[in-house]
């Protein structure tokens, strides 16, 4: 192998460029002043403002923004009991039977998941009539099952990674085993926690699949709406809202780096 | 075999001049088919610095988790200051526990992880923040009362977690591997910190060790823990000059057996027919025997005198070659192969800075002792 030579530069700049080049000319198409998607009409930021009147998008993006943080929520409370019950409370009887079915969703193909849950909507609402109807509530549901599984693995490693002693300790210093959860278990796997809920809260507002399945009319989360005007042909529209999406990834992501980035230096300081 | 440091007075185990302060009667826990404790009994006195010695898995570690209440006993009781300990979860008994891996809250300050018990008590907050500072104090910590655990050394640590363990003035302080994360030096230092401090708040300390140097060094008495098992309890000297077993005599310190039978058993004296040591071991007291019984003869190494030439006088003597000479300093180990084929320890302290006529390897040299330096086992 020929060292530093240019085969790595270059291999790194297709790399980049494979990566990155489809976003970069979706951005650049956002503005585009013609109606063509693939034809350059000159500089225009007239997408901008018609994604801003288009009601239909905003609603959708509102509707996917809410069930994505309130079946986050959810899933982080479900997944969080569910991780502690298999990290510490010992082998019991059925915990091989738990442990699978809180991590079957995650290898569960999303078009069961979306299809055995409407079955279940549709039979609990000629049952005990609730849900009645689907619409956001069944979306935040369903959302819950699958992200929670996520969270409890997470959460799971961050416990396993938790020296029992912590707890033990606070208990030998007098605290009741609750006050010891919520002195003590909380704060030290709270990264966890905070983690689980990013990733879910990912997980619902890009889900496309599941959200098809049980939602009903009125409730058309963001990807449900972006596909369907995708079928119909690209709309620079869509481009525009793509564009914004990156944006705030970037800046999120941007945000992530540079506290990390401060907490390794205050660690490498100590 | 008596220690002078302790009067007679302080040393209820003997006179029996108080009743115990904690008591553990026939415990047993079992794990599965597995028994970690194995019916121990064990009477311990107040003021007590208690060490369990035992080698890993010998049951110390979960004899002392049950005194803290994390396990429960699968039989027998536990008593501390006459209560009843069964049923008492750990948060309600008085007793407190320095753990292994310190067990600091990494996301509270030094005085937030010391003041935590106190507050759990239901002190109030300047009662408990005047107590922290005066058990910060105590162990030399004031200055990194602001700290987070991270930001410690480990020695730091240790005092922190000793800290938040005495600040509850506990009836009964357990004390896993206390020192086991020290470097040695360190260690040492800390001994001598950890004897003060018992001795000034006058706590009764139960530590569990595997480092028999910790446990002669801190302790009033020692149990020794083999198997589940308490094998033999007694002041450090006791343990040490007259240990019970083989077990013992070979886990705490270094030692020579050698194997043999009871030839002549007399009321002041015995003779052991060796053929490990090449002929006969002569033993100036008596012990309880039979004729030709199977026994072992236990020599410690600094007992061992070793010259060039036959010694006259002594009432043991073999010969043999310095097969290694190991330097440690203030003293060098031999080793010694006999006649026999038997290899024997010996100590020798190291008084002259240039021996220029020292006993070197490959030298024919004499082993000697007289007849009270060793101890007859008979298990």
């Amino acid at each position: 192998m020929m060292r530093g030579g240019w085969t790595l530069p270059v291999l790194c700049v297709l790399g980049f460029v494979f990566l990155y080049a489809p976003i970069l000319s979706l951005v650049i198409f956002s503005f585009n002043a013609s109606q063509l998607v693939t034809v350059w009409g000159g500089f225009s930021t007239r997408w901008y403002g018609e994604l801003m009147r288009d009601t239909q998008i905003l609603g959708a993006a509102w509707i996917s923004l809410q069930v994505a943080f309130f079946s986050a929520t959810i899933a982080v409370a479900l997944g969080t009991l569910a991780a502690f019950v298999l990290m510490r409370f010992g082998r019991f009887r059925t915990r091989a039977l738990l442990t699978g079915m809180v991590t079957a969703p995650l290898v569960m193909p999303e078009v069961i998941t979306g299809l055995s849950l409407l079955l279940l909507f549709v039979s609990m609402e000629q049952l005990i009539g609730w849900p009645a109807g689907r619409g956001m509530t069944t979306v935040t549901i369903a959302h819950v099952t699958f992200c929670m599984a996520f969270v409890a693995v997470v959460v799971q490693s961050r416990l396993a990674g938790m020296d029992n002693s912590l707890e033990e300790a606070a208990m030998d210093l007098g605290a009741r085993p609750v006050r010891v959860f919520f002195d003590i278990t909380l704060p030290v796997i709270a990264p966890a926690l905070v983690a689980g809920w990013l990733l879910a809260f990912t997980l619902s507002l890009d889900d496309l699949v599941i959200a098809s399945f049980v939602t009903g009319p009125g409730a058309s989360t963001l990807p449900m709406v972006i596909f369907s005007k995708v079928r119909l042909g690209v709309s620079p529209v869509v481009n525009a809202l793509a564009t914004l999406i990156i944006l705030a990834v970037a800046i999120g992501v941007a945000i992530a780096t540079w506290h990390i980035h401060r907490r390794m230096k205050e660690a490498r300081k100590d | 075999m008596i220690q002078n440091a302790h009067a007679a007075s302080s040393r209820p185990w003997v006179a029996e001049t108080e009743p115990p302060f904690l008591r553990i009667q026939k415990v047993t826990k079992k794990f599965g088919d597995f028994t970690a404790v194995d019916e121990v009994s064990l009477d311990i006195y107040r003021g007590e610095l208690f060490c369990l010695l035992g080698g890993s898995g010998c049951g110390k570690s979960t004899l002392l988790r049950m005194l803290a209440g994390f396990e429960a006993p699968s039989e027998g009781r536990i008593e501390i200051d006459g209560q009843d300990m069964a049923g008492i979860p750990p948060y309600e008994r008085p007793t407190n526990m320095m753990f292994q891996s310190y067990a600091l809250f990494p996301h509270m300050t030094v005085e937030r992880n010391i003041a935590y018990g106190l507050l759990r008590e239901g002190v109030k907050r300047d009662e408990a923040m005047s107590r922290v500072a005066d058990i910060l104090k105590l162990v030399q910590m004031t200055q990194f009362a602001r700290r987070k655990p991270h930001q410690l050394s480990g020695g730091q640590r240790q005092r922190v977690a000793l800290a938040r363990a005495l600040v509850k003035r506990p009836k009964v302080l357990l004390l896993d591997e206390p020192l086991g994360a020290l470097d040695k030096k360190l260690r040492e230092e800390t001994q001598f910190e950890l004897l003060k401090i018992q001795e000034t708040l006058g706590i009764t300390f139960i530590v569990v060790t595997h480092d028999q140097e910790e446990a002669m060094t801190l302790s009033t008495r020692i149990g020794v823990m083999d198997e589940g098992q308490i094998v033999q309890v007694g002041e450090p000297a006791e343990i040490y000059e007259h240990p019970s077993s083989r077990f013992v005599a070979d886990f705490v310190g270094s030692v020579n057996l050698f194997e043999g039978r009871i030839s002549v058993d007399e009321k002041d004296r015995l003779e052991i027919d060796s053929a490990e040591m090449g002929g006969t071991i002569h033993v100036g007291h008596s012990t309880s025997c039979t004729l030709d019984q199977k026994v072992w003869y236990a020599l410690r190494p600094e007992k061992v005198r070793l010259d060039r030439e036959e010694p006259v006088g002594e009432a043991n003597r073999a010969r043999g070659m310095v097969e290694e000479v190991l330097y440690l300093g203030g003293q060098s180990i031999y080793k010694i192969k006999l006649d026999s084929g038997k290899s024997v320890k010996a100590t020798k302290p190291n008084l002259l800075r240039h021996e220029d006529d020292a006993i070197s390897w490959d030298e024919p040299a004499w082993i000697s002792w007289g007849d009270t330096a060793g101890v007859v086992l008979t298990r």
